[in-house]
């Protein structure tokens, strides 16, 4: 082998590597690259590499420096190569892997609490940090607590057998049609007399049933007795509530009204949540909800309940006290937009399911 | 209450606008509900409390609008000129209930039946009144000025010109004005003449004596009736009258004469008649009532000083005199009784906006109750689980409230028939009816609940019972995503609900029975939920026939809990365990046992053979069917768990135990797979 023999030689196995490594397309073919120029049985390099002892004195060093350099430069390639191969791979795996994030994701099974619980609840977390307690009483009611004590003698409208529920065969027993008969529960069992801070939430019942009106509905009744309670304590207690209930930007205010058992008696009106004040349909133009009755309670109630304890316990000379009725599945209905009072009850999902809570 | 501003300013020059009076008056008690543009005049339409008798006559309001912008009340126009023969020779009137009328007025006139002149119609139909003839017209118009209401009879049907007042008699017959036949009793007010009721008592008067276009002389009435007699006479009638409203609210005793000079006045005013001398009345306006009323009282109650020129002020201009400490009440307040309602007058017309706002002192902490509570975590919890709240009405038919075996509480009076009871279960009908609701929607998956009361007929005495209940109903599947569809609900989706409440709220554990299951449930697919002695509910599939009732096809699976039975007796506090220190070993054991025998068995068998290294066992495989299991019975993995609290375990003592638990299963005639 003469020194143009072996250039020849060495320029034509660069060439076919060259040209098979820019053919190579996977780890495979690369490993059959190496197999053909490096292997160590097969591999053309190689060969050469072996051959060298044969080769003549004069050109021995000089191939092999150049075989060697050929064997270096073809694995720096074949590295390079394994690399981007690789690489790809790896990117195109990945490729496969991607997803379609637009697609819906996988719900767990999503509950929700009914509008009227999610309002009651709140009134009750309200009160209970306002330092009240949360009273329940019955909701089959009789005579005394529902109307007699609450200064409405027999035939007094609000008894009229229309607006009250009476039980067919307990004479004198009736659905509450109010939670102001958890007044007069409350104040004849009272475990610390005459001092009262209670708030009773629950069901009133009332002969009625259209838009506006349900036969069942949702009252919170709040009573506060003791020593110098005046209208000034209501007026602030109610402020600080619907503040609570609604936020601190809309107003409040107070106007006369009427109710037996309370004297005086106030009605409190909220700004509009809906149209801020300005005049809606749901205010009826005077930018003003009617929210709660309240009032002080009318010595009337003391005297018939002293009467039924058989003693003084509320000396209306010496205890005063306010009380307040709020119908919350309103607060539901206001803030909600909900305009019939029969979806509440009626439990279509498609109704329901569109609350948070 | 409709207002025409130019009707209430004859009596009170008010130059206010319409929106600041409306204001006005809504802040002191007399709610504007409306204003009304009507052909050029302006009307409120006022929203009066029943116990404002007093403003329900356009006077009433014009008194309240004087003291509120400090203006002079005019008095309305009685002047009259007589003329003829004394009243008292044409009409004689005797009071023989003098417990239905305390006070009975009349006056005689002559008079020429007619059309009124336009502005009495024009104000008789601002305020919603139809206009007929002249005289009918000026009683319609004194009752909405004034408010008293008063009736013309025809003289001349009127026998011997005499009229009494008496309680009807049984059975007696009258025509009323509205053509009605009225069969009369006992406790019914009547004025009559010899030959029977003429009309009834403050609430309307009667066909036969009737003003008609022939009329040339009439007797013009206006009493005080009493309120209760009224109001009983047109309850009973189903009748609800312009006069009838207010009689039954409470008139004035001490109007009657004016309102019978206004009348008079009128007449001659619109020349339509003149009156003969005098004014036949029977009977007495009762004292005026004194009601004490004392300054620091008012500070008392108010929470806020009112000088006492200005409580002076705002009562004299109500029509309350002053004499020493108290204040005689005017006829048209019979509303104010005690000391409280002169204050109420009084801060209605101070303001209560000028009242300060207070927090009262308190000396308790907030505090609720234990199942208040109890409810509230339930609901929660359930809702994590995905359920969704409902809120039912407590109103079921008579037929519904017997689904769930028990008579139901019974209304006297319902709205319907299918309201006419009072509901003893939560599923039934409550949450069945909720599922047809929304199967009717095209709705088909659904996992309900309701936490709430419901009404036993037995109780203490008469007393229904009233207990708290959860219901919850499961039907069709569980949500379906693109990936796989949702699997069907089954009965331990519902039993793994209720198992986990005892792991979350602090609930005693219970467990499941078999016996004596509700008839409504699916024989061999539910379970009651007892605890000791006492069962606290039931689970379990619906009768298809029941199912089919709310008109259900799949299964539909439901259970009932009464949460004061759940939440009966607090759990002891959670001590910690301390973690195992060496490892647990884990052994699967399969058995081939007959489907009868229950999963519960096998485990406690398991369990019991390991003997004491056995930390638990459960079930963590099941499956049947040929070749592998032969019919009738039933593949279970028990997978136990074995340690030593002091050391690991050698490999012979867990081979003993696992032994020794296959030995015990063989003893309930299992067959074990794999041996």
């Amino acid at each position: 082998v003469d020194r143009e023999e072996l250039h020849r030689t060495i320029e034509a196995l660069r060439e076919d590597f060259s040209r098979a490594l820019a053919l190579v397309r996977d780890e495979a073919g690369l490993q059959a690259l190496r197999d053909r120029m490096l292997g160590r049985k097969s591999g053309a390099v190689s060969g050469l590499l072996r051959s060298l002892g044969q080769m003549a004195e004069g050109i021995r060093k000089e191939a092999g420096q150049e075989l060697n350099a050929l064997k270096a430069s073809m694995d720096g390639s074949l590295e390079g190569a394994l690399g981007e191969i690789l690489g790809r791979l790896r990117a195109e795996r990945l490729g496969r892997e991607a997803v379609d994030l637009t697609l819906p994701g996988r719900l767990p099974p999503v509950g929700r609490r009914h509008p009227i619980s999610a309002v009651r609840e709140e009134l009750e977390a309200i009160f209970l940090s306002m330092g009240y307690e949360i009273y329940e009483g019955t909701e089959v009611e009789d005579d005394f607590h529902c109307f007699e004590a609450l200064n409405m003698p027999p035939d007094h409208p609000a008894r009229d057998m229309q607006d009250t529920f009476y039980l067919k065969g307990r004479p004198g027993l009736l659905l509450r049609t109010h939670t102001s008969s958890q007044q007069i529960r409350y104040l004849l069992s009272n475990p610390h007399p005459p001092e009262v801070r209670i708030v009773c939430p629950g069901k009133v019942f009332r002969r009625d049933n259209d838009i506006t009106h349900s036969p069942m509905f949702q009252q919170v009744e709040m009573l506060v007795v003791g020593e110098g309670i005046t209208l000034g304590d209501l007026k602030g207690t109610i402020e600080a509530f619907l503040h609570r209930l609604f936020g601190p930007s809309y107003p409040v205010r107070f106007r006369p009204s009427y109710f037996p058992y309370t004297e005086p008696s106030v009605e409190a009106d909220l700004g509009c949540i809906v149209c801020g004040g300005k005049g809606c349909r749901v205010c009826k133009g005077t930018g003003w909800l009617e929210i709660m009755g309240s009032g002080m309670v009318n010595p009337a109630v003391f005297e018939a309940v002293n009467s039924r304890l058989g003693k003084t316990v509320y000396d209306p000379e010496v205890v005063t006290g306010f009380a307040f009725g709020l119908g919350f599945d309103r607060v539901a209905m206001v803030r909600h937009g909900i305009d019939d009072i029969r979806l509440l009850y009626e439990n279509d999902l498609r109704f329901l399911e569109q609350f948070r809570g | 209450m409709k207002v025409p501003l130019g009707w209430l300013r004859e009596f009170v020059d008010v130059k206010a606008s319409p929106r600041e009076l409306a204001d006005a008056l809504t802040l002191s008690g007399l709610a504007v509900d409306g204003i009304l543009e009507v052909g050029g005049e302006t009307v409120l339409d006022l929203d009066v409390t029943t116990n404002r008798v007093d403003a329900m006559n356009v006077y009433g309001v014009a008194r309240e609008v004087a003291v509120l912008y400090g203006l002079p009340l005019k008095p309305p126009e009685t002047t009259v000129s007589e003329a003829g023969k004394p009243a008292k020779e044409a009409l004689s009137v005797e009071i023989l209930a003098p417990e239905l009328c305390p006070r009975f007025c009349a006056r005689v006139l002559d008079v020429r039946i007619g059309p009124s002149p336009v502005w009495i119609r024009e104000r008789l139909e601002l305020v919603g009144v139809r206009p007929i003839s002249n005289v009918v017209d000026l009683t319609n118009y004194v009752l909405f000025e004034l408010g008293q209401p008063s009736h013309a009879f025809d003289l001349a049907r009127v026998k011997g010109g005499r009229l009494s007042v008496r309680w009807g008699r049984e059975r007696e017959a009258l025509k009323t004005l509205d053509g009605a036949d009225r069969v009369l009793n006992p406790r019914v007010g009547v004025v009559a003449g010899l030959e029977g009721a003429l009309g009834l008592a403050g609430i309307m008067g009667g066909a036969a004596s009737e003003v008609s276009d022939g009329t040339t002389e009439i007797a013009l009435e206006a009493a005080h009736w009493n309120a209760l007699a009224v109001r009983r006479a047109a309850k009973s009638f189903g009748m609800h009258t312009e006069a009838s409203h207010r009689f039954e609210r409470g008139s004035d005793p001490e109007l009657p004469p004016l309102a019978l000079a206004r009348l008079a006045h009128l007449l001659e005013k619109i020349g339509a008649g003149t009156c003969r001398p005098g004014l036949v009345d029977v009977g007495a306006a009762p004292a005026r009532r004194k009601v004490r009323l004392r300054g620091a009282r008012i500070d008392a109650v108010l929470g806020a000083a009112v000088p006492p020129q200005k409580v002076r002020g705002i009562l004299e201009g109500l029509g309350f005199s002053p004499e020493g400490d108290s204040y005689s009440v005017p006829g048209f307040r019979g509303d104010v009784a005690r000391e409280e309602d002169l204050i109420e007058e009084v801060a209605r017309h101070f303001g209560l906006d000028k009242i300060p706002s207070s927090l009262p002192p308190t000396r308790q902490t907030g505090t609720t109750s234990p199942l208040l509570r109890a409810e509230q975590d339930l609901r929660a919890l359930l809702v994590g689980f995905g359920l969704s709240e409902v809120v039912t009405l407590s109103f079921v038919s008579e037929g519904d409230g017997r689904l769930a075996g028990e008579s139901p509480v019974v209304l006297e009076n319902p709205l319907s028939e299918e309201q006419a009871a009072l509901r003893n279960s939560i599923v039934l009908p409550g949450l069945l009816s909720v599922l047809r609701t929304n199967l009717r929607q095209g709705r088909r998956d659904l996992g309900i609940f309701e936490v709430g009361r419901v009404y036993q007929a037995k109780g203490e005495g008469p007393w229904p019972t009233e207990v708290r209940r959860l219901g919850v109903l499961l039907t069709g599947a569980l949500p379906s995503h693109w990936s796989q569809k949702g699997r069907p609900f089954d009965l331990f989706d519902l039993k793994g609900f209720l198992e986990a409440i005892p792991m979350r709220l602090e609930v005693r554990s219970f467990e499941s029975s078999s016996a004596a299951l509700p008839s409504f449930l699916q024989p061999g697919r539910g379970a009651l939920l007892v605890r000791g002695g006492a069962t606290l509910g039931y689970l379990g599939a619906l009768q298809p026939e029941m199912a089919g009732r709310f008109e259900a096809r799949g299964d539909v699976l439901v259970a009932e809990i009464s949460i004061e039975g759940l939440f009966e007796g607090r759990p002891p506090a959670v001590r910690v365990e301390p973690l195992p220190r060496f490892p647990i070993v884990q052994r699967d054991i399969s058995a081939i046992v007959p489907l009868t025998l229950p999963s519960l068995r096998v485990v406690e068998a398991a369990l019991r053979g390991a003997g004491p290294l056995a930390r638990d066992a459960r079930i963590t495989s099941r499956f049947d069917g040929p070749p592998a299991v032969p019919a009738g019975h039933v593949s279970l993995t028990v997978t136990l768990r074995l340690e030593h609290r002091e050391r690991t375990l050698t490999n012979d003592e867990v081979q003993a135990a696992v032994q020794s638990a296959v030995q015990s299963l063989k003893g309930l005639g299992a067959e074990i797979r794999g041996e």
